[in-house]
């Protein structure tokens, strides 16, 4: 699949990369509704995709377009506006999912409503004080990075997950996840050195990831029963269960749990940083080869 | 009471707010609290100083119209290291900013080398290096930064045209050091015309193959040129947009496998009319060349302006438009969005004057 496997050391890794937006378009039209066949659980885990990142990226967008006048480092700066318009298109790209489904008669808007209310009411602007809406807007800057340090884990594990293709899983579908896995990689320390930029005190950094992780792992469990039981072809008959999550993830389908928790508390080590994980060389090399990244018009 | 004070449906349909969602906006509203004060200990944000200041110290004479400049630091110290691929943000005696690919070698720290085709007929950057920088003149710069990242791969087939040979060079040269099974297609209007071809006759004869569009026409087709790649391999491709466009469509019928080019962030602007935007909230006109866009106009007033893409697809930039007829020349918006909104990076005004809400 891959012309060479890179070790996770991050050695030789290209640096200084600019982050341009690609514009890509995916045609969901031969979409099987279990797109790694016959892996029910494993589709609708990776399923969950597309119900959180819609409303999450739109939220990462607004935050880091409040933050571009704090920032005082045009490098810094450039990077945000990149990150910005990656952000944007992988929104858009996981709402056609969504969009697609609906053509299937699948309803997932009270699960999505209750993830937009989350980012844009309980993490969204609030009524506060001057003093205290700078810091609220820093605050959040930390969630992001902590989320951002777990889209880089899924997108290094996406990106190193052959036993799916083994698996016959869509071929879209699977350049869709990598596509935006090796942008996640090579855009991982943007909201990291943003914190950092505009505050960087280790406290607040693992407090945010201490919040953040156990709520990302509720919400995907949440959503994982909630697209079982909306399945169609399931009818509500098949229920997740933790030992398929395990089985699953032993087979490389889905990410291992240990690798999970470990990059979680890896992140909340003091001198943690993103340039030390993961492979830059990898996910350049995925994006000069993804079909919907060199299809996309420039 | 304020939104996030009211949950969510649950997700079954019951009558009651989602309760669990209730705790979670709960969490959140502490979470928020704990960060109250805050503020007394957070460090202020320093600003960080990116410019390089730079001397020339050697010019050279490289082609037909090409000057290579030899650029060390003005103390005397270390420069940042840099990646074959890397670029450097150059800005003129005159204000203007360029971009130029670094040809040098990586593993000198103590200079870079730029190189530069004189175009008579160019906006003016390359004809001020030329004519008005010589030994000695300081420059500002800016980077390195990577938007061509050379990435190792089991094989490689490098395409340069014309003064694409800069990216190119330490690519090649680092693939010959790395033993990669690697090949070059180096084009361009004739020999004399064609940089470095003195450097590239230190490197294996066999694997050099040079085209001038005196010979073989313009532009070459894609594959006739792809015919060389090496099983499997990544292609790095840097020239004129004809050959970038070629080799992309020919690219799936070759050996190779993957395709990097360097791509210039904002294509010419075309047809472009001279116009006049007017900012309602700062209270500013600002007048737009028929050559620059309407963003660039705005960031010289608002350089805290979000956008991205700078090609009107990702619609980081859409403004709200008052008054003045749009010539929408996005892929994003839809037609409802287009009637009172824009984006500035593309798009530009059908008469004299529009009125954004800036």
């Amino acid at each position: 699949m891959f012309g060479h496997r890179r070790n996770d050391t991050g050695r030789d890794n290209p640096d200084n990369v600019v982050l341009e937006p690609r514009d890509v378009t995916f045609d969901w039209a031969d979409l099987p509704t279990h797109w790694v066949p016959d892996e029910p659980l494993v589709t609708h885990t990776c399923n969950v995709l597309h119900l959180l990142l819609p409303a999450g990226e739109r939220w990462f967008v607004d935050l880091f377009t409040q933050a571009i006048p704090l920032i005082k480092d045009d490098k810094l700066r450039e990077d945000v506006l990149g990150f910005i318009g990656q952000e944007t298109i992988h929104a858009r790209s996981h709402q056609g999912v969504l969009d697609h489904w609906k053509t299937w008669g699948i309803d997932t808007d009270p699960y999505v409503a209750q993830i937009e209310w989350m980012f844009r009411a309980t993490l969204g602007e609030r009524d506060l004080p001057a003093t205290r809406r700078e810091e609220w807007l820093i605050e959040r800057l930390a969630i992001i990075a902590a989320i951002e340090h777990i889209t880089a884990t899924l997108g290094n594990w996406v990106l190193n997950s052959p036993a799916l293709d083994a698996a016959q899983a869509d071929p879209t579908m699977l350049d869709l996840l990598r596509w935006h896995g090796a942008e996640e990689v090579v855009h991982r320390a943007v909201a990291f050195d943003l914190f950092t930029h505009l505050d960087g005190r280790y406290l607040p950094r693992a407090r945010a990831m201490l919040i953040t992780a156990p709520i990302m792992l509720w919400l995907w469990v949440r959503g994982v029963v909630f697209l079982m039981r909306t399945d169609p072809k399931l009818g509500g008959r098949v229920k997740p269960r933790w030992r398929h999550f395990f089985r699953a993830s032993r087979r490389h389908l889905l990410p291992p749990a240990h690798q999970l928790v470990g990059q979680t508390l890896n992140y909340c080590r003091p001198f943690y940083h993103p340039s030390k994980e993961f492979s830059t060389d990898q996910a350049v090399a995925y994006l000069a080869s993804s079909p919907a990244a060199t299809a996309a018009a420039v | 009471m304020d939104d996030y004070q009211i949950p969510p449906p649950d997700l079954r349909g019951r009558a009651h707010p989602d309760r669990m969602f209730r705790m979670l906006g709960a969490l959140i509203t502490a979470f928020e609290s704990l960060t109250n004060c805050a503020h007394l200990r957070r460090p202020p944000t320093q600003r960080v100083d990116r410019d390089l200041n730079l001397v020339v110290d050697e010019i050279r004479v490289e082609g037909q119209d090409v000057r290579s400049f030899r650029l060390v630091a003005a103390g005397g110290e270390k420069l940042p290291s840099w990646q074959p691929g890397c670029h450097l943000d150059v800005l003129l005696p005159t204000g203007r900013r360029r971009q130029y690919s670094l040809c040098g070698d990586p593993r000198d720290r103590g200079s870079y080398r730029i190189a530069v085709r004189r175009i008579a007929a160019g906006a003016g950057g390359s004809r001020e290096l030329h004519d008005c920088v010589g030994t000695g003149s300081t420059l500002t710069a800016r980077g390195p930064r990577n938007a061509f990242p050379y990435v190792r791969a089991g094989g490689y087939l490098f395409i340069a045209g014309g003064i694409g040979i800069t990216p190119i060079l330490p690519m090649v040269k680092q693939a010959a050091a790395d033993g990669a099974p690697w090949q070059l297609v180096y084009t361009g209007r004739s020999r004399a015309s064609m940089p470095f071809l003195d450097e590239l006759s230190e490197l294996d004869p066999a694997r050099v193959r040079l085209r001038s569009y005196d010979e073989c026409g313009f532009p070459p087709s894609g594959s006739e040129i792809l015919q060389y790649a090496p099983d499997r391999a990544t292609v790095y491709c840097c020239g004129p947009a004809p050959i970038i466009a070629n080799v992309r469509r020919d690219l799936p019928d070759s050996a190779a496998q993957a395709l990097h080019f360097e791509r210039f962030t904002a294509p010419p602007i075309v047809d472009g009319q001279p116009f006049e935007i007017a900012l309602t909230r700062s209270n500013r006109v600002l007048t737009v060349p028929p050559d620059r866009s309407a963003l660039e106009a705005i960031r010289q007033q608002i350089p805290d302006i979000a956008y991205s893409c700078r090609q009107g697809f990702c619609g980081t930039c859409r403004t709200r438009v008052i008054s003045g007829e749009v010539d929408h020349r996005d892929r994003v918006l839809t037609d409802r969005e287009r009637t009172d909104t824009m984006t500035t990076c593309v798009s530009r005004s059908r008469g004299d004057q529009i009125v954004l809400d800036l």
